[in-house]
């Protein structure tokens, strides 16, 4: 047993730390947008070599990067091709990578912009070169860019060999806990900040104890889902993906909930920056089926019904 | 990051298994009851404890020096996993080993060593804590009890509430207040339970037998000898004596077990087909998984020497989230199973799952501590 990261980890943790720095201090706030994209956080990233950190520093690695991105105020395709493609795919896949789970012609996070899908198809998985695949945008306010391809002929795409569609489930759960811890995490991060400086009844609103213990339990949350998320990276099980998918959903609902009723009605605002975190987890919660489709799906691996 | 024992944790769990497999009775679960205050247990404890201590079971985490073995936190907490999941066969001796031991060890005198730890490793001496009190519980420092120093001898007078094994323990750690309020005017005693003067009442309660008791200190005269530490210094050892606890009993050994065997009887009568059923199973999972895991990381900082912080708190609450849970899912989906007299050891987990937020102090604490430590929010103004 051991719960410290190692030397590697730690260096890793640091250089994404300081590499994302000013990213993170750089709030869009007045003219905000609902969806967020910066194309030059992908490329520092990719030019260091980030991309590619599964092959050097493991899944842990990976899911530090997810983390790490997840709490920026920008959304950033990083899960499918840092971590499930690397896990799942000998050959280098065109990125962004969009993730399915079997039908382009259903609303797609990623695929307006992406370059090429993985895709469950029967028990096997196919990697679709999306190139030539004509993609309709669709508006979203969730934060995330959506698309769809209501023509694509999946059968054309190249099956990856021995495959199957519970590893692909397994990396992308343990991609969509770690997106969801990293976004929980700003989420709290903002709400307790606000508390601590918003005053009302002539004192803070962090010095309430309701308040205080609402957000201590998010943070109770918020710990336990990064342990497990970790955890299944480390072990490589599929039934502790599904167990961290399904505990960071379900923490996410209560998360966006609680960080949302500390800040009163500026949280509803788009000039405030917590809907981004807020739009994100949202869309998250549900993704994979949500919290009760993985967990019934953990059961029947776990106990084999 | 490793989740990982090592094969000699491993070993030394099946170490653990195969002596509990070699002495415990047959009839274990319909003796016991899985309760650790009722009389089968507590006779039992008696010569288990002993057993424990040949085998080398029963202080390993003890220095050398006072016959432990020296053996890292994490021996320490498998052990305590392994008996929490059958129900603590020590009884309450596991407190002795756990903190009143290592008190001694750090505070005592020559003399009261040699007495306790004699006592203690021998299985011979069991203890209660009285710390609780009826206007003092969560707010511990506000505690009453009084002492007088004549000079010659302490008079105690006072109450003590919720206190466990208060009636067949042969010591009390008792709390009493010798100085002013607060922190500053607390002192330790070891008190004899067969003094003249202390009464002793059986609350009885949702948790077991004899798991909570009222103690009434009339004009209770002990030897100044009984003081451990020092006088009006005593919340330096009730810190030590807490911080060493630091994350407790893992109560989610026995929840887990109980569990597991709600699940088998779910599949055994097909009842686990329902994905409702399959969902809220595999989010107990989760829950139980996650407390095990920050509380494991807990026991890491302390063997690598790290001091206490708000992990602790973290892991805590996060025992009894998991708690929580199972007891919802066992209410929800076997209740009939409970219910019925032949499932001694799931009715005993369902059972404790109801104090969980409340042994060791209410969990709301702990989200006190989570807001003020980690967090670092405002106090009231």
């Amino acid at each position: 047993m051991d719960f410290d990261f190692d030397s590697d980890h730690i260096a890793l943790e640091a250089g994404l730390d300081q590499l994302l720095a000013k990213y993170r201090g750089s709030l869009p706030v007045g003219s905000a947008a609902a969806l967020q994209e910066n194309p030059a956080i992908a490329a520092s990233l990719r030019d260091a070599g980030y991309f590619d950190i599964e092959r050097e520093m493991g899944a842990t690695g990976a899911v530090m990067l997810i983390e790490a991105v997840a709490k920026l105020p920008y959304t950033l395709e990083v899960a499918a091709s840092a971590l499930v493609a690397p896990k799942l795919s000998k050959q280098p896949l065109r990125g962004p990578i969009a993730l399915s789970q079997g039908s382009l012609a259903t609303p797609t996070r990623f695929l307006p912009q992406a370059g090429s899908a993985l895709m469950a198809d029967g028990n096997q998985v196919r990697a679709m070169d999306l190139s030539g695949c004509k993609v309709e945008a669709l508006t979203s306010q969730f934060a995330y860019s959506y698309g769809r391809c209501a023509a694509a002929d999946i059968t054309k795409a190249p099956v990856l060999p021995g495959v199957t569609v519970g590893q692909l489930q397994q990396w992308w759960q343990i991609g969509l806990a770690a997106e969801i811890v990293g976004a929980m995490h700003s989420a709290i991060d903002l709400t307790v900040e606000y508390v601590k400086n918003r005053r009302q009844f002539n004192r803070p609103l962090g010095s309430f104890q309701v308040i205080q213990h609402r957000l201590s339990e998010c943070t109770v949350l918020l710990h336990a889902a990064r342990l497990l998320t970790y955890k299944a990276a480390w072990s490589g099980e599929p039934t502790d993906a599904a167990l961290a998918a399904t505990y960071a959903q379900d923490a996410a609902v209560r998360v966006v909930y609680e960080t949302h009723q500390f800040h009163g009605a500026i949280g509803l605002t788009l000039e405030y920056p917590l809907h981004y975190w807020t739009n994100r987890l949202r869309r998250l919660q549900g993704e994979l089926g949500g919290a009760s489709q993985q967990g019934s799906r953990a059961a029947q691996a776990l106990w084999a019904a | 990051m490793d989740f990982k024992w090592t094969t000699e944790h491993d070993a030394y769990r099946q170490r653990i298994k195969d002596v509990l497999k070699k002495h415990l009775p047959a009839d274990w679960a319909q003796k016991s009851l899985y309760d650790n205050g009722s009389d089968f247990t507590v006779a039992f404890s008696r010569t288990f404890c002993p057993i424990l201590a040949q085998e080398g079971l029963l202080i390993p985490h003890w220095p050398k020096e006072y016959g432990g073995g020296g053996m890292d936190a994490f021996h320490h907490w498998i052990l305590n996993e392994e008996m929490w999941a059958e129900g603590e066969p020590r009884a309450y001796q596991y407190m002795s080993i756990n903190w009143v031991g290592p008190a001694f060890i750090k505070f005592g005198t020559e003399e009261q060593r040699k007495v306790h730890l004699k006592g203690i490793t021998s299985g011979a001496i069991s203890y209660c804590q009285g710390f609780s009190e009826p206007n003092a519980g969560s707010d511990l420092a506000a505690l009453s009890t009084r002492a007088e120093n004549t000079g010659s001898s302490y008079v105690i007078n006072g109450s003590k509430i919720w206190t466990s094994a208060a009636s067949f323990a042969d010591y009390c750690i008792l709390l009493v207040r010798t100085g002013l309020q607060g922190r500053g005017g607390i002192t330790v005693l070891v008190v004899p339970m067969d003094t003249k003067g202390i009464t002793v009442r059986v609350i009885p309660s949702l948790q077991g037998a004899r798991a909570i008791h009222e103690v009434f200190f009339d004009n209770v005269e002990v030897p100044l000898s009984a003081l451990l530490g020092e006088q009006d210094k005593g919340w330096g050892v009730v810190t030590q004596i807490l911080s060493n606890e630091r994350i407790g009993a893992p109560r989610y050994a026995l929840t887990w077990r109980g569990f597991n065997r709600g699940i088998e009887l779910l599949k055994q009568h097909g009842r686990f087909k329902d994905t409702d059923v399959q969902a809220a199973a595999a989010r107990c999972q989760g829950a139980l998984e996650a407390a095990k895991a920050l509380a494991l990381r807990v026991i890491d900082g302390r063997v690598k020497g790290k001091p206490a912080d708000a992990e602790t708190n973290v892991a805590r609450y996060a025992a009894v989230m998991a708690d929580r849970s199972v007891c919802e899912f066992l209410g929800n989906y076997v209740p009939d199973f409970i219910f019925a007299a032949d499932e001694p050891m799931l009715a005993s987990a369902y059972k404790r799952t109801a104090s969980i937020g409340i042994a060791a102090g209410a969990a709301e604490v702990q989200l006190n501590l989570i807001s003020r430590n980690l967090l670092k929010m405002p106090r009231e103004e």
